[in-house]
């Protein structure tokens, strides 16, 4: 019952899924649509478990006072204002004003209310991207210790790397036009032709192998052989 | 209440007329917070980090719910009660199912959260087996070979056709480096070597692209503090 019945389940929407998948039928077509709906549905529940570790980690944190307990309350604040702004919807009553004593409702939107718009805008997306940004300074000293041209394989690495940069920064054009007789273009040009052939051909044999690392793990999860998913206990 | 209401709602214009000014602060205090790091690790930067993982993940509930339960749970199931469109009832099901999610919250009945993940895991390991097949496949091999037949009918020029033949012996060679099935010595071994070379100009040229992403990011938020923020450009 514990068990069995989720790999019975899990076997049932495998197997259903796998093979409407292949079949043009209206019934077989109706059937992946409601599934995939279903599978919609689902998911956003999905989301209990990832919030309930989030802040069962960071009450324990501030019970435990472990160093920077007090940062946890900044993780609680930032959840609480974007759900309060963004969750609550009002009635739209079709776009009518709406009855007076409904009134107070306008500023339920949803996620288009202004004040959660504002921190997703002017909080969360600037602090994304200067998360990601700061990513540049890392990757340049990663780069300085990785680039030692030593082997042919590292020295192929840096070429890469090297041509790739200076191809898609737009001076690399610029100098080489200015300063070389030889060629118009040849930095954005070369770039191009490194994405498409070799880059290309690596990439496609590493798709193929991890495609065919997923199909037969899909296979064995459908089958059960892969349980993993299912945790300990009974 | 309706003065009430019209002194919230005088606060909102008030904070609304002056908030995008308001927010390029706030974008320019939150950005310096977290370049601050480049320094070390400082309170600045834990204030913003922390708040960060706050504000995303209640985004993501809210998004979630928004974007995914109440346009495909609630308003086929809404529907189905007012208009008496009962199929819309059939929704009920999945709703059911994932409240199992719950159950991670009841330590004595946890072990029910195990049918909501088996079914999710089960429709997406059905549907990644034809859909990986087609795409990441065939349609892979198709591209690889496809070529070839243009050569055969005379259609391509001399660097199509080096391009072409390098594509196959790229495939070919990479994907023998990751056989494992037997040693890689003699003419596996030459051929392994080669989709090594080939590994190497791939991750070089995927490691130059993420540069001059990061560097991009790196760009507009400098430019919006210099441009937006201290308006010296």
């Amino acid at each position: 019952m514990r068990r069995q019945v989720p790999l019975i389940l899990c076997f049932l929407f495998g197997i259903v899924m796998m093979l409407v998948e292949f079949s043009p039928h209206p019934v077989s077509e109706g059937l992946r649509a409601e599934v995939i709906e279903w599978d919609l549905i689902i998911g956003p529940f999905a989301l209990v478990i990832g919030v309930v570790t989030l802040v069962h980690t960071h009450w324990i944190r501030i019970r435990r006072r472990v160093e920077h307990w007090q940062y946890s309350y900044l993780v609680f604040i930032g959840m609480i204002v974007m759900v309060a702004f963004g969750l609550p919807m009002g009635p739209k009553n079709g776009g009518n004003e709406l009855p007076k004593w409904l009134e107070w409702f306008k500023w339920f939107k949803g996620p288009e209310n202004e004040v959660f718009v504002w921190f997703f805008d002017n909080v969360q997306v600037p602090m994304e991207a200067t998360m990601f940004s700061l990513l540049a300074f890392f990757i340049a000293s990663a780069s300085y210790r990785a680039f030692r041209a030593r082997t042919l394989e590292a020295t192929l690495l840096l070429a890469a790397a090297v041509i790739v940069m200076i191809g898609n920064a737009p001076i690399g054009d610029v100098l080489w036009n200015e300063l070389s007789p030889v060629g118009e273009n040849i930095p954005s040009t070369a770039r191009q032709w490194i994405l498409d052939n070799p880059n290309l051909s690596s990439r496609r044999g590493i798709i193929l192998g991890v495609s065919l690392g997923v199909i037969s793990q899909s296979i064995r999860i459908i089958f059960g052989i892969e349980r993993s998913y299912l945790g300990g206990g009974d | 209440m309706g003065t009430l209401t019209d002194l919230i709602t005088l606060l909102v214009d008030f904070v609304t007329s002056h908030a995008q000014i308001l927010g390029i602060w706030v974008a320019a205090f939150f950005t310096l917070c977290i370049y601050s790091f480049l320094y070390r690790d400082n309170p600045f930067y834990r204030f913003a980090e922390h708040l960060f993982v706050g504000l995303s993940v209640g985004f993501g509930i809210v998004i979630s719910i928004h974007q995914g339960l109440i346009p495909f749970a609630w308003d086929p199931f809404w529907e189905a009660v007012t208009k008496r469109e009962f199929m819309g009832l059939l929704k009920l099901i999945p709703i059911a199912i994932g409240l199992l999610f719950f159950a991670r919250l009841i330590p004595k009945y946890s072990w029910l959260i195990r049918y909501p993940i088996a079914i999710l895991i089960g429709i997406g390991a059905g549907r990644a087996i034809p859909n990986v097949m087609d795409a990441f496949i065939f349609r892979q091999v198709h591209g690889t070979l496809t070529p070839f037949g243009k050569i055969h009918a005379g259609e391509l020029g001399f660097f199509a056709i080096f391009g072409a033949i390098l594509m196959l012996v790229g495939v070919i060679c990479t994907l023998t480096y990751f056989f494992f099935s037997i040693e890689h010595r003699g003419v596996v071994g030459r051929i392994s070597k080669v989709g090594i070379i080939f590994l190497m100009v791939g991750f070089g040229s995927a490691f130059g692209n993420t540069v001059m992403g990061r560097v991009s990011l790196l760009i507009q938020r400098v430019d919006f503090l210099l441009s937006d923020w201290l308006r010296l450009i």
